[in-house]
């Protein structure tokens, strides 16, 4: 079924996941935390919503309406987006959606549903820790050498990442998505004109193929990349500056890489425009 | 904590956050910065969302805030905005300042910290000035220019369109909740935690009927985008090109493009 | 100019074929009705003219559609949207932009017109809505969003518009300059107009022709006025021919006094009607308005709101108003005079600047809407919005369950068979029908027992059947409830239903009193665009009064026994 599901389902898909999880995030986003001691019971996000669109119908519409929703009603809503940085975010999110989309058979078994719920926030939790213990070791400098600081920062993360995986794993993937795919399932279709997915609408018995790992670790790298390309920078430009003694000399160097930039997107898009018209 | 949880979830209600993010996204059409082709921002955004990270000096990080606070000043942002960007920064400094001394950690750590938070607060500032400046659609015709999948591009001017539906279905569905059920006692430090939980959980239960009547709405919507030609027009690039006439570069491009520079030199100069 | 031959369509998964052989033309110019009760495949018909049957919505079909001799489901949808407009029924949803100028160009753009703008904006010269180009979208009224989503089709310049009940949502008044202004599309412009509609008013006033759907099959294709006399076939699909038409039949019937002349369907044709049988009837009618106990008692109120520009606004200023225990209240008045607002007071949900309310002499003012719940219940417009579990009976019990009331099984129970929800109690309430949904919802509002219920617009997007069925819902409600308040735009269930009206406009109380107060004060029902029933109108007209159907066939009754 999956494979008939047409392009305008999918795209149903994709709005009722956006809006509903950006909906969501916009609201996990001003609940604030709560802290006894170091452990943190942060309402991190509702991602049993799209993991439940997932399951119910096509995964990869579902994933990517989510993080899209996420970015839009939450960063960008609220004015906290942070650039290139979002791009982990997006990708980690859609791997870890699409991943439970496509690992659930039965969209009946409901122990299926609440491991695959919980393992969904674990890869998610995983890959996230992972990108900022990183992005913390770039933005100080000489962060080894800090006294106390890169325990901390391990430690913080490491610990913020298993509470996230067992409190939101447990209070905001796994119970409610066990709650509601049951309960949706059979009802939510037909308002959507779509027939229910069964055991066997499955993709024919391919559970994960190789290739679907593949791309999906393709994905994360991309991100990581996305999240480093200027920190990476940094650290080229910062070795190069070096010989700089002047504030003024690193001015200039900024002022043309601005040129820069500049130049090579009106160049860039100047080809684009020209491939346009051969193509026309 | 607690009860400064509860104070501010009382506060808090669903019209007010609408209101925030309506105003704040079309509340100040009539500021400089949405003057400000969409472009031109983009681009101002790449550079201070970047640059701070390849400063150490806390004197030019400290004259960078100081410009993108000025420009976020101008932009009239709603409240709720600047509210959650001061919130977000002092916790998670604060966070990692208290358990960086529990590792043994001491003045020296405060330092980094302190360039961190302000390398954190210039980015954020820059992205709320562009963001939060620019009316949703620039923005979108700004990011489709640079290339940016058409469907993210509706989807931010669609997702302003569906805010206030959603928040209508999603206020009225807890109501429902609320009206009906018997929330808890709420008095005395176990009861204000119970209540908490409580809010939580029917937020929570509301998502179910969200879904279904979300699902109904959706159908419409996308039956209605494939008559209006929304896929027709994104796989035809005149079309892309014709949505995009409407941006052009003015005076007051030029104006925000030098004084953004001559601030940086300024900054350098002191250094 | 379109021709339907052996049209059968079957959606995927489903049992019976929803169009079972459709025969149909439609000629250039025509402003037509379709109607049939629900699930008679009118909408579907539809969409099998606006290309999105089969070109995205897949499912089993056979037959021919040509549109000019082409045949329709080989175009391309960009060309079909240009020679054919639809206009939904759920209109909201189907307008995608934040500002009013955008979406009226949407399309165009899409289909790559030049110049789009000016398409847009002529569109919304058509539809009188030039002076909101610049609005957003939420700051619309419905009967502006209707007519948006109307331009939004026409800025294609389509030569057929499709429009789905485009009254079901407005007040009277809104509903008159809709289809006034699509009569001027159809006869300045030459549209063809194509209209589900339930409304026979509207139908006798405004089509030319009109077609019976039926089982997915074409019954057949009348001229209106005629259409509308074959009333006992009208009734027997569902749909309520004109009042005058009906009380005209009755008249007739009940009398056995034969005339040769044809049944009247508008007033003017009801006028001659009525005239020639030459007697002039009794419209003595009584309603006993008794003050009782103060229920509640709201004064000196001052509500304001904040708008989205930042600026905030009045909506009352010091308002008063007492409701009396066993009043049965209609709240009418035009779109944001203040109706919702006024409910959401009594219900707690909105705190008023300054000024108290009094529930049964205690003082509400500060308590939270949860706390005065129990004493006063809301049932809101939209019922999806009441459905919050996932079976019509879970919904029932819950109030009770969570209050710990002993026997809420038995209870629930009761109140299924009581609103004859015994056959869907176990399913999910979106499914249902329009009719199915709102007895659902009643249940649900009056699970607690609530002294004081509230309705919001309980007849909205129903058709004239469904709605005489909660009419009469509402009636057994009356020994159940004491005070009963309904905001509505329904003439009809005013009439019917209420003891006492109150009139709004602008955040003030303009008219209170019995119908007949209210129904005969010209300067109120000019101000707050109050439309009497047809019925009304009629006996008005004939110099008399009655403002049911039954009391205007008992009048004339009355003389004929005599």
């Amino acid at each position: 079924m999956n494979k008939s599901m047409t392009q305008s389902q999918k795209l149903m898909v994709f709005v009722l996941s956006m809006s509903l999880y950006g909906l969501a995030t916009l609201f996990t986003e001003l609940i604030p935390s709560l802290q006894v001691g170091i452990v943190e019971f942060s309402i991190e996000y509702f991602i049993f919503i799209p993991i439940a669109l997932a399951i119910l119908f096509d995964p990869l519409s579902a994933a990517l309406g989510a993080a899209t929703g996420e970015i839009i009603f939450s960063e960008i809503m609220l004015g906290q987006f942070g650039g290139l940085g979002e791009l982990e975010k997006f990708v980690t999110i859609t791997i870890a959606i699409y991943l439970a989309g496509r690992l659930v058979r039965d969209p009946k078994n409901v122990k299926n549903i609440a491991c695959i719920a919980l393992l969904a926030v674990a890869i998610q939790q995983l890959m996230g820790a992972t990108v900022d213990i990183l992005k913390v070791q770039f933005a100080i400098e000489g962060f080894e050498a800090v006294p106390g600081l890169p325990e901390s920062v391990f430690f913080t993360e490491g610990f913020a990442c298993l509470n996230d995986i067992f409190f939101s794993g447990i209070f905001f993937s796994m119970i409610p998505t066990a709650y509601l795919v049951p309960r949706l399932h059979g009802k939510i279709e037909p308002l959507l004109g779509v027939k229910p997915r069964d055991r066997e609408t499955q993709l024919s018995g391919v559970k994960l193929s190789p290739k679907v790992i593949g791309i999906c670790i393709m994905a994360f790298i991309v991100g990581i990349a996305g999240e480093f390309l200027s920190e990476v920078g940094i650290a080229i430009i910062d070795w190069e500056a070096s010989w700089a003694e002047s504030g003024i000399s690193i001015f200039m160097s900024m002022l043309l890489a601005g040129v820069i930039i500049t130049a090579l997107v009106i160049k860039f898009k100047r080809r684009q425009a020209n491939l346009e018209v051969m193509y026309d | 904590m607690k009860v400064v949880t509860n104070q501010l979830w009382d506060k808090f209600s669903i019209e007010f956050l609408r209101n925030q993010v309506l105003k704040n996204a079309y509340g100040n059409d009539d500021t400089v910065i949405a003057k400000i082709d969409p472009r031109t921002l983009l681009i101002w955004y790449v550079f201070f969302g970047v640059l701070p990270w390849f400063m150490h000096n806390p004197t030019l990080l400290l004259g960078l805030f100081i410009f993108v606070a000025v420009t976020t000043r101008l932009t009239k942002v709603a409240p709720l905005v600047l509210f959650l960007f001061c919130f977000g920064i002092l916790t998670q400094s604060g966070y990692l300042l208290i358990v960086s001394w529990f590792f043994g950690g001491d003045l020296a750590t405060l330092g980094p910290i302190l360039i961190m938070t302000l390398k954190v607060a210039i980015t954020s500032l820059a992205s709320i000035t562009v963001f939060s400046g620019l009316n949703p659609d620039r923005l979108a015709s700004g990011l489709l220019w640079f290339g940016c999948p058409d469907q993210f591009a509706f989807s931010i001017a669609f997702a302003y369109r569906i805010l206030p539906i959603l928040m209508e279905e999603f206020q009225n569905i807890l109501l429902s909740h609320r009206l009906r059920g018997k929330s808890p006692n709420s008095i005395g430090w176990r009861g204000k935690f119970r209540y908490l939980i409580y809010q939580v959980k029917i937020i929570m239960f509301s998502f179910l009927p969200l879904m279904l009547n979300i699902a109904k709405r959706s159908r419409t919507t996308v039956e209605a985008l494939e008559l209006r030609g929304y896929r027709y027009a994104n796989q035809n690039k005149i079309i892309k090109k014709m949505k995009l006439r409407q941006l052009g570069m003015g005076t007051v491009d030029v104006y925000f493009a030098i004084v953004s520079i001559i601030w940086l030199w300024g900054c350098f100069l002191i250094v | 100019m379109i021709k339907i031959t052996d049209l059968h369509f079957t959606y995927p998964g489903a049992a019976i074929a929803t169009l079972n052989g459709v025969d149909l033309e439609i000629l250039q110019g025509e402003f037509i009705a379709i109607i049939g009760n629900n699930g008679s495949g009118k909408s579907t018909l539809c969409k099998t003219l606006n290309g999105l049957i089969p070109n995205f919505i897949v499912g089993e079909g056979s037959g021919s559609v040509t549109y000019n001799g082409e045949d329709l489901w080989k175009m391309p949808i960009g060309e079909i949207a240009n020679c054919i407009g639809y206009v939904y029924q759920d209109f909201e949803n189907q307008i995608v932009c934040p500002t009013v100028s955008e979406d009226a160009a949407f399309s165009c753009l899409n289909y790559g017109h030049e110049d789009y703008v000016k398409k847009g904006l002529d569109a919304l010269v058509l539809c009188d809505l030039l002076d909101k180009k610049d609005d957003y979208i939420w700051q619309l009224s419905g009967g502006q969003l209707h007519l948006l989503a109307l331009a939004g089709a026409l800025a294609l310049a389509p030569d057929v518009l499709i429009l789905d009940e485009p009254i079901a949502q407005l007040d009277p008044a809104h509903a008159t300059q809709m289809y006034e202004t699509l009569k001027e599309l159809n006869e300045v412009h030459g549209k063809t107009i194509i209209v589900i509609e339930h409304h026979s008013e509207y139908i006798a006033e405004y089509c030319h022709n009109a077609i019976l759907l039926h089982e997915g099959r074409v019954l057949w294709k009348k001229d209106a006025r005629s259409a509308l006399r074959e009333c006992q076939q009208l009734i027997d699909c569902h749909i309520f021919p004109p009042q005058i038409t009906v009380a005209a039949q009755q008249i007739q019937q009940k009398s056995g006094w034969k005339q040769d002349q044809l049944l009247p369907t508008t007033i003017a044709e009801g006028k001659k009607f009525f005239e020639k049988m030459g007697i002039l009837p009794d419209f003595k009618v009584r309603q006993e308005v008794m003050n009782s106990q103060l229920a509640i008692q709201l004064s000196n109120i001052d509500v304001q709101y904040r708008s989205v520009k930042g600026e905030s606004k009045s909506l009352f200023t010091n308002f008063n108003l007492k409701i009396f225990a066993g009043d049965k209240i209609a709240l009418i008045g035009s779109n944001g005079a203040g109706k919702t607002t006024l409910m959401k007071l009594l219900v707690g949900l909105l705190k008023p600047k300054s000024g108290t309310i009094m529930l049964n002499g205690t003082d509400v003012t500060a308590l939270r809407a949860e706390q005065i719940a129990a004493h006063i219940s809301l049932v809101y417009q939209n019922p999806e919005q009441m459905l919050i579990k996932e079976s019509v009976r879970a919904d029932i019990e819950f109030a009770m369950k969570e209050r710990d009331i002993a026997n809420y099984k038995q209870q629930a129970q009761a109140l299924i068979t009581l609103f004859q929800l015994d056959a869907i109690a176990e399913s999910d309430g979106r499914l249902l029908s329009g009719g199915q949904m709102r007895r659902a919802s009643l249940a649900i509002g009056i699970a607690l027992e609530p002294p004081i219920l509230l309705l919001d617009e309980p007849t909205a997007n129903l058709d004239i059947a469904t709605r005489q069925e909660i009419i009469r819902t509402l009636d057994l409600l009356k020994d159940t409830i004491e005070t009963v308040v309904i905001a509505t735009h329904d003439m009809q269930l005013v009439c019917e239903f209420a003891n006492r009206i109150i009139v709004l406009a602008d955040g003030e109380v303009i008219g209170d009193g019995p119908r007949e107060v209210i129904f005969n004060n010209q300067a109120v029902r000019r101000q707050a665009g109050i439309e009497p029933p047809a019925i009304y109108q009629m006996a008005e007209q004939l110099g008399g009064s009655a403002y049911t159907i039954a009391e205007f066939v008992q009048a004339y009754q009355k003389e004929l026994c005599v």
